[in-house]
């Protein structure tokens, strides 16, 4: 029976894949892109194999299960290419699998007809294979590699249209943010290594839980990693590159940059919880970054008008509630809520890319009314709107409540400036929702060309949004006990000890009447006749509206950093290089034997008196210094 | 016997001669003459010294003869330039002739 012991098929059959295509692509019907979707399907089927596997062991001494074989071998040394199998990799990986899936099918239908068409796929099976081996990785070596591999294919898809010159500056931006980061957690895990003498993940945790390692060598390692989550997941002050990712095709912004790697962060975070939870204040530290985050991502999102860019902010905000979750040890609240986001999230980019695919526009301004001419686009699209606002009923509903119960014990602020959060959000996702879809077009031509989008496109929407409908209910014990599973999601996915969901109604209410205020509020201020009253409500404070609309100046606050920090040092530099190295240590030597040169050959005068005294007087001083060290 | 230090004494001379000829003089059979002289001071002290310190070896006699053979060639050599310079500049001054210089 194909198990748990399987699991390195996972990632090595997206990564056969890859390789085929690499080779033999341009000779393959269609580009070989039903060879990505073929390998991705049989990983999902396999998935499935494995999760019943996992779930018939499930009980108090589970703990996972790791397969794999020895990479290296150096003495006593061994370094494996291991996958760990555990209920926080599944919930990770199921969110990996499905949304890749859908966005290959997806990508059929809006990449058709690209140049690069089989490119395209070539990259995506390489990432769904490295983002299997990240979320399976048993070692921290062989995660940091699978890290940079979803990296580079980050960059390769954020440059995809790279005669763009914003295309490829964006994808340039995101490798060197993320760079800086990336460089954190390989310190952090050399740091570990150093101390325990092993990759391996529960090896490490163990000594970290266990005292064998000293709480201020601890912290460190551990800010280090850190700092690799926050470039990963782009938390604030690495939260730049995101936005501009959206330079890239939709369907790659739905996967890399929504759904799955920029989540890597939350899943590492999560992966080293426990050795988190030893030092105290580091958890307080990740709130903080990720309350940051959260919020001013919100507040910048009521005040975009691209609309890719409105839900890359959004996908920010949410980066930061999960970081938030993370620092407040809501390991099942943050896992359960990346599960929900990656569907909602990735449905939202996927309509998002629908409308593009329709009217060519990505400014809302140039949009509205288009629920007439795409119903399947804007249902699903609503859903995704109502699941990411966190109303009742749809799945970001429940993943909220989870964190904010997790969150509000012992952290009474972080609770309330997360039902702001929730406020600010039912914000961005109605004007969003509202501009897009209602009110009258505001582009008449391009609202006559607009047309819904083929099957293809439109099935992976249908199936995210009985998704989005479906995957929050998981939350609740009678539904998980339904599925084969324990129980609910806190039975599955913990740190110490299971919790069963207990539904708080006071938890609820709050949050849902945030969510819901904003949303009709929001809803006020465009209905009927599109964003004037919006835009006078924005008038009541231009500087204020200016600050938002340019994202706190962040961008140009680090374009003026390297302006003068970077370019200055450079300039220095540059200074020291042509008048100290060149001018004064190579020329200058040359300069200085030249001139020696000039001067001293004179005494050559071709008389041979002149030879013979110098030659007798050289003797006689030689003689001299001689006998007098003799003596 | 003659004692060492007077024939020291005497090559001295010798030499210091040789040399004041060398520097000098200005025509170049002169100066070769000189360097002659101050070959003849140092044979002197080499048979000298052989003489007193190795009495049963030949040493000093041996490296006088290497000397006198080695001066023989040399001389043979300087006089043939000397000649050449001399019949093509009719001169053996040796202030005039420098053209071989920076």
């Amino acid at each position: 029976m194909v198990g748990m012991n399987a699991a390195w098929l996972l990632p090595a059959i997206p990564a056969g894949a890859f390789a085929l295509l690499l080779l033999v692509r341009n000779f393959l019907p269609r580009k070989g892109d039903w060879v990505a979707i073929g390998a991705v399907t049989a990983s999902f089927v396999l998935f499935f194999f494995v999760l019943h596997d996992l779930m018939t062991r499930l009980g108090p001494n589970f703990h996972g299960v790791s397969t794999g074989f020895t990479w290296l071998k150096i003495d006593n040394f061994v370094l494996r290419v291991g996958f760990f199998t555990d209920p926080i990799a599944i919930v990770m990986l199921a969110a990996v699998l499905v949304v890749s899936l859908m966005v290959h099918v997806y990508s059929t239908g809006y990449m058709h007809g690209d140049s690069r068409y089989g490119w395209f796929f070539t990259v995506l099976a390489l990432f769904t294979a490295a983002m299997s081996t990240l979320v399976l990785a048993d070692n921290l070596l062989l995660l940091y590699v699978a890290w940079e591999l979803v990296g580079i294919c980050s960059f390769l898809l954020i440059g995809f249209w790279w005669e763009r010159q914003s295309a490829a500056e964006a994808a340039k931006k995101a490798f060197v943010t993320t760079r800086v980061g990336d460089v954190g957690l390989l310190i952090g895990v050399i740091l570990l290594w150093k101390k325990v003498g092993t990759f391996d993940i529960q090896t490490v945790l163990h000594a970290a839980t266990s005292g064998q390692i000293g709480h201020t060598y601890l912290t460190v390692a551990l800010l280090f990693m850190l700092l690799g989550a926050m470039g990963k997941s782009a938390q604030f002050p690495f939260h730049v590159w995101l936005p501009d990712a959206m330079e890239g095709p939709t369907p790659v912004s739905a996967l890399i940059h929504a759904a799955t790697m920029v989540v890597a962060g939350i899943y590492l975070l999560a992966r080293m919880l426990p050795a988190y939870m030893v030092i105290t204040g580091l958890g307080t530290l990740i709130m903080v970054i990720g309350m940051i985050t959260a919020i001013g991502a919100a507040v910048i999102a009521c005040a975009q008008t691209d609309i890719k860019r409105i839900i890359a902010y959004s996908t920010l905000s949410n980066l930061g509630f999960m970081f938030v979750a993370m620092g407040a040890h809501a390991l099942t609240g943050g896992m359960f809520h990346l599960l929900t986001h990656a569907f909602f999230k990735a449905l939202l980019f996927l309509g998002a890319g629908s409308v593009i695919h329709a009217v060519e526009t990505q400014e809302v301004g140039d949009l509205g009314g288009l629920w007439r001419k795409m119903p399947i686009t804007m249902g699903t699209f609503v859903i995704a709107c109502l699941a990411n606002a966190g109303l009742p009923v749809f799945s970001g509903f429940f993943s909220k409540d989870l964190v904010l119960e997790g969150v509000m014990h012992g952290n009474t602020p972080y609770y309330v400036a997360l039902l702001a959060w929730v406020f600010l959000s039912g914000i961005y996702t109605a004007r969003l929702f509202m501009l897009t879809f209602f009110g009258p077009s505001r582009d008449h031509h391009r609202y006559e060309h607009a047309h819904e989008s083929p099957p293809n496109m439109t099935l992976p929407l249908v199936v995210l949004a009985v998704l989005t409908l479906l995957a929050g209910w998981l939350a609740l014990d009678s539904v998980g006990r339904a599925l084969g599973f324990p129980g609910g999601v806190g039975e599955f996915v913990f740190v110490h000890e299971p919790e069963a969901y207990r539904f708080s109604f006071t938890v609820a209410f709050a949050a849902t009447s945030a969510g819901l205020l904003g949303v009709l509020a929001t809803m006020y201020l465009y209905w009927g006749g599109g964003p004037e009253r919006a835009r006078r409500f924005a008038d009541y404070s231009p500087d204020v509206y200016a600050l938002i609309r340019n994202k706190f100046y962040v961008d140009e606050l680090y374009q003026a950093g390297i302006n003068y920090g970077v370019l200055g040092l450079s300039h220095a530099v540059a200074w020291f290089d042509r008048y100290v190295v060149n001018d004064t240590g190579v020329n200058g030597t040359a300069q200085l034997t030249g001139w020696l040169g000039y001067r001293l050959k004179f005494l050559q005068n071709g008389k041979l008196p002149t030879y013979a005294l110098a030659m007798i007087v050289g003797v006689l001083v030689m003689a001299i210094v001689a006998l007098s060290m003799h003596s | 016997m003659i004692p060492l230090d007077q024939v020291l004494v005497f090559s001295g001379i010798l030499f210091a001669l040789g040399v004041y000829g060398v520097l000098t003089r200005r025509n170049a059979i002169a100066i070769l003459m000189s360097v002659e002289l101050m070959l003849t001071a140092v044979n002197t002290n080499f048979i000298a010294f052989g003489v007193f310190h190795r009495p049963s070896l030949a040493v000093g006699l041996v490296f006088a003869v290497f000397v006198i053979t080695v001066a023989a060639a040399e001389v043979g050599l300087a006089l043939a330039i000397i000649l050449r310079i001399y019949r093509q500049r009719t001169t053996a001054n040796v202030d005039e002739v420098d053209i071989l210089k920076w």
